[in-house]
């Protein structure tokens, strides 16, 4: 197997195992789309697509947890379009 | 400058979260998240995610700081009116650069807000506060009209209705009571007791972003909304900068900012003023210790693209920040107004309201099957659309025609 490929099955396996079963008590789902030179690429589906916490998901809790058990990882980035979600958990609005 | 740890107050509906964590992103800071409701990776991430109780200032200060005695932050930023008080009393406790909270507890309470700024000189409409639970008909006795009825404490027009007459005084009175008590709404102690009645102020309005330190108000962008807000409700649409007001004028309305900023005690950060102008001059009639709502701080540039949120948690950091100029070229947003109550069935239009010269970018905020809440009661725009151009007028023309290109099915 490839680096590239071995890191890809890395990150699958801690969406799978660790951030996914997290992220479905909000009703979401995170999905690998690819990982090209050690950036990973993500949508979010469910809760999460669209939701006002999204991005607070993504950078504080996902990022970080995928960067402490694969350093290799600079990068995670997000792919999915929000603005079709139609269920999100919270939605953004005025305070 | 990694390594520097900085705490932001994100409550989970806010707009503003993905800007302020772009601007971290940029920055290189070590970012730690709070929210008033645990993220579903709190545990897994706990250097980085935190719970905060949001209406307990107090208890999220403890909180804040028995988290950060091993974990040590450098900042600590609220991005909204709900979080700017948090943020004070947690940077209070842990001599943080902030506002004392006293000050931005005042700018919360729009009763608390009058009187301070009134006490300092400075012109604001004639008001007065109005228990909810006083017989409306016995409370409309004595009034001016034509009057404003607002909530203490909410924000963005909602809960803001204009009233000509008694039996208009009335409805809106009965109205904000009713509003007071939606789920959406969490407002407590007199925020939950009081309204405030105050005179009609007719005029021009603008916004006014600015940056405090140490007192010294930097105006950050005027803004002219140039559709009237003369009631019934006053949503918000369009604002442009810069301002196509007199240089004398927009003078007046800095210095009005600033004497409020001053009467209200607030030293450090940004906010966020409202005015209005006309024969008298300037009156004030909010100053938020915040920046600027919704998505529009997309507008601002600085110097060579610097964002208000990189300007803010730079000054949060005590950062340097190369300039506080805004770009040269005119800049606008419009607020898409829900125009009705019901459920979005879907839009049109997107891409043809994107195309129109000028228009910059054009975002759909409300997902497909969202309810649909107009004001006053309502808490939500439909989306914003972003304008850039050489004049204030080409932005403002641009705004109105993306806007009418835009079509949504509400059922």
């Amino acid at each position: 197997m490839s680096e590239a490929a071995d890191l890809k099955s890395r990150v699958q396996e801690l969406i799978d195992t660790t951030i996914n079963p997290a992220v479905a008590g909000h009703g979401g789902y995170v999905e690998l789309i690819d990982v090209q030179d050690n950036r990973v690429y993500l949508q979010m589906g469910g809760g999460c697509q669209g939701c006002g916490a999204a991005d607070i998901t993504l950078k504080s809790g996902i990022e970080r947890l995928i960067k402490e058990e694969l350093p290799e990882v600079t990068e995670v980035l997000d792919t999915t379009d929000h603005s079709s979600g139609t269920n999100p958990y919270y939605t953004a609005g005025k305070s | 400058m990694g390594g520097t740890r900085l705490l932001l107050l994100l409550p989970t509906r806010t707009y503003r979260t993905e800007d302020f964590i772009d601007a971290a992103r940029t920055l290189g800071v070590d970012l730690v998240c709070a929210s008033e409701k645990p993220s579903t990776l709190e545990d897994l991430a706990p250097d980085s995610l935190l719970t905060l109780d949001f209406a307990d200032p107090a208890a999220a200060a403890a909180r804040a700081a028995e988290w950060s005695a091993e974990r040590p932050l450098a900042a600590v930023v609220g991005v909204d009116d709900i979080t700017a008080p948090v943020a004070a009393v947690i940077a209070e406790r842990l001599h943080l650069r902030a506002s004392a909270p006293a000050a931005v507890d005042a700018t919360r309470d729009k009763y608390q807000m009058r009187q301070c700024l009134a006490a300092g000189g400075v012109p604001v409409p004639r008001f007065r506060r109005i228990a909810l639970d006083e017989a409306p008909l016995r409370a409309s006795r004595g009034v001016e009209y034509p009057c404003v009825l607002k909530p203490l404490a909410l924000s963005a027009s909602r809960g803001v209705i204009r009233a000509n007459n008694a039996d208009q005084f009335i409805a809106a009175f009965e109205r904000i009571r009713a509003l007071l008590q939606r789920d959406d709404v969490t407002v407590a102690g007199d925020a939950a007791r009081y309204l405030l009645a105050e005179e009609y102020v007719p005029g021009l309005e603008v916004a006014l972003e600015g940056l405090l330190t140490a007192g010294e108000l930097t105006t950050l962008a005027l803004f002219d909304k140039p559709d009237p807000l003369e009631g019934p409700f006053f949503e918000e649409t369009i604002y442009v900068t810069p301002s196509r007001l007199p240089p004398a004028v927009q003078n007046t309305l800095r210095a009005a900012t600033a004497a409020g900023c001053s009467a209200l005690g607030l030293t450090e950060g940004p906010v966020h003023a409202e005015l209005r102008l006309n024969d008298d001059g300037p009156w004030v009639l909010e100053v938020a210790a915040r920046s600027i709502g919704g998505l529009c701080s997309r507008t601002l540039r600085f110097g060579t693209g610097m964002t208000l949120e990189e300007i803010i948690l730079r000054h949060a950091l005590g950062w340097p920040i190369a300039t506080l100029e805004r770009e040269r070229r005119a800049a606008g947003v419009m607020m898409i107004p829900i125009p009705r109550a019901g459920r979005l069935d879907g839009m049109r239009g997107v891409e043809e309201a994107r195309s129109v010269p000028a228009v910059e970018d054009v975002v759909i905020s409300a997902h497909k099957g969202q309810t649909l809440v107009p004001l006053p009661e309502g808490w939500q725009y439909l989306g914003f659309i972003f304008a850039r151009g050489e004049t204030p007028a080409e932005v403002e023309d641009a705004l109105r025609i993306a806007h009418a290109r835009l079509a949504f099915e509400i059922d």
